[in-house]
């Protein structure tokens, strides 16, 4: 099964001009579980999903909102040259293939 | 006494529950008649509206310049204008014309004042300023009291003396200081957008956690409901805890979709850091009242010892033009990576014949990875391409030019195995190339260490 069939949000968006934080949240306190116990959205997955450093991704479980939050610093500040996404909205695409 | 004054005696003498109306998230981009009807019905003693944001990129900062247009704008001022006056409660308005800028806050004021004329409404409104003044900020700045944001580059002397603006984060300090002045409206430069609805109850001795959580749910207007939407949203605040209810009848505030709203556009759920201090959610618990309502308590206020304002600068880096065009050639496609440097080089050889090489510029392929950061390497070519070529240099012609040569150059370039020799390029329209006038960047994401974070708003008390 992939994240994308699982998850109720993917969304991604500026934190800042600087970070990109992206959201994935679930309809059911189970399936935060599953992904949350699972190592599909850990640091080391997902820096090699966006090809960055480890040491560039925040994992943040959030139960109370049956949610993992990821934050990764953007490579280009929102609005300088060669940006290609200024609000950060479309940065989830990779995460939608995620095999659970 | 004016509509401040008025609350204000009012909720001390009786020390009831406050309800603040969340009238919009993003002033400018049309406001839910129906919703914001029923808002005003429940009697709220404050609306309060969001009008700008960081997110919109350092143009419009910059420039000086709304990102909405002026009519949707004079519209909903004269919503929320009007519909403060007739409860006679104060109307509160931050980040004043997108980027909260002096040139922001004179065309959100003029249209204001146009509004009151035309409806015939009279008040008392305070404003205010949120730009930093240079001075201080080359004080601080030599004085080591600025530092980068998120891995910003240190701030030089250049970037405070060339940014074409320069704008602080006002928290709750200016507007309460506005609210004790007995007004009955309050429009503000760039502000936090907590501050809005803060600073009421604050004054009047809510717990600050609390009425600081609720701002930070409710200035997104319904956002935090399911399904979410920009209607108003009501907040009724008390010692304990607050409860959300929209003022839209499918929209329902429930404990998740409220719990989950703390993870909108911040890096961290659980902290929201203010000029005066640090609000905790750790400890927030989210219940549900009925089927459309939650209740939220357990948030915690933390102050500090070392008061900070959030510092936004844009800095022109010269005029923008583009080209725009289509491609379905599969082999033009295959090739375009390679063709464009060749191009570039083509063009340079051509415009810099007599003057120097003094511009940028780029070419994105929408359709093979102009969005993503990484694209996969196994990813089947598309059928057919947008192409977006991207020149920024010193004078609008100047940019002009390298666009409209790229255009000839590119619709005629020869690559190896072309087939379709008459042209590479479709036009939705001629002429292909855009004039986007000034580009900006931020040059000032940083953080200015001061004694007092409310001294650098100035406020000013009008009759409207």
């Amino acid at each position: 099964m992939r994240l994308a069939d699982l998850a109720q949000v993917i969304r991604s968006k500026n934190a800042g001009p600087r970070r990109l934080t992206l959201d994935v949240m679930f309809a059911t306190d189970a399936d935060y579980q599953r992904v949350a116990q699972s190592p599909a959205l850990s640091r080391e997955a997902v820096a090699a999903l966006y090809h960055v450093p480890p040491e560039a991704v925040t994992v943040i479980p959030y139960p109370a909102g049956r949610a993992i939050k990821l934050v990764l610093a953007r490579a280009v500040m929102a609005g300088d040259p060669g940006d290609s996404d200024v609000y950060g909205a479309q940065q989830h695409a990779p995460l939608l293939g995620i095999e659970l | 006494m004016s509509a401040s004054g008025r609350v204000l005696a009012d909720i001390r003498r009786t020390r009831r529950p406050i309800r603040l109306l969340g009238g919009s998230g993003q002033l400018g981009y049309g406001i839910p008649a129906a919703a914001f009807a029923a808002g005003l019905a429940r009697r709220p003693d404050l609306i309060g509206c969001d009008m700008g944001s960081i997110d919109i990129g350092p143009t419009y900062l910059g420039k000086g310049e709304m990102a909405t247009s002026p009519a949707a704008t004079r519209r909903d001022l004269r919503r929320v204008l009007t519909g403060a006056r007739a409860l006679d409660v104060p109307l509160v308005i931050g980040s004043a014309g997108s980027a909260g800028a002096a040139p922001h806050l004179e065309a959100t004021l003029a249209l204001v004042r146009a509004v009151a004329q035309a409806a015939g409404l009279s008040f008392r409104m305070a404003v205010l300023r949120a730009d930093m003044p240079r001075p201080l900020l080359l004080d601080a700045l030599r004085a080591g009291r600025i530092e980068g944001l998120d891995g910003m580059p240190a701030l030089t002397e250049a970037d405070v003396t060339d940014a074409a603006n320069i704008v602080g984060q006002m928290g709750m300090g200016p507007f309460r200081r506005a609210l004790e002045a007995d007004v009955d409206v309050i429009i503000a430069g760039r502000a936090c957008d907590t501050a809005i609805f803060s600073a009421l109850p604050v004054l009047l001795g809510f717990p600050t956690g609390l009425a600081v959580h609720m701002a930070k749910i409710i200035e997104c207007g319904s956002l935090c409901c399911v399904p979410g939407g920009r209607d108003a949203i009501l907040a009724e605040l008390d010692d304990t805890g607050f409860v959300l209810e929209s003022m839209h009848p499918d929209r329902r505030a429930t404990p998740t979709s409220v719990a989950a709203h703390s993870l909108y556009e911040q890096a961290d759920p659980f902290t929201v850091h203010e000029p005066d201090g640090a609000l905790d959610l750790s400890a927030a618990r989210y219940e549900a009242v009925d089927d459309r309502r939650a209740r939220v308590s357990g948030a915690a206020w933390r102050d500090t010892t070392d008061p900070t304002i959030k510092l936004e600068g844009a800095l022109k880096i010269g005029e923008r033009a583009i080209l725009l065009a289509g491609a379905a050639d599969p082999r033009f496609i295959a090739q375009s990576k390679a063709i464009f440097p060749k191009l570039a080089e083509l063009v340079r050889d051509l415009v810099c014949e007599d003057t120097p090489e003094d511009y940028t510029l780029r070419f994105r392929v929408y359709g093979v990875d102009a969005v993503r950061m990484v694209v996969p390497p196994d990813e089947p070519p598309p059928g057919e391409v947008f192409i977006m070529g991207e020149c920024i240099a010193p004078t609008r012609e100047r940019a002009s030019e390298v666009v409209r040569a790229c255009k000839q150059y590119l619709l005629h370039y020869g690559y190896p195995g072309r087939l379709s020799t008459a042209g590479n390029l479709a036009f939705p329209f001629t002429p292909p190339e855009v004039s986007l006038g000034p580009a900006y960047r931020f040059n000032v994401y940083h953080l200015l260490h001061v004694a007092d974070p409310d001294a650098p708003f100035p406020m000013t008390v009008e009759q409207v």
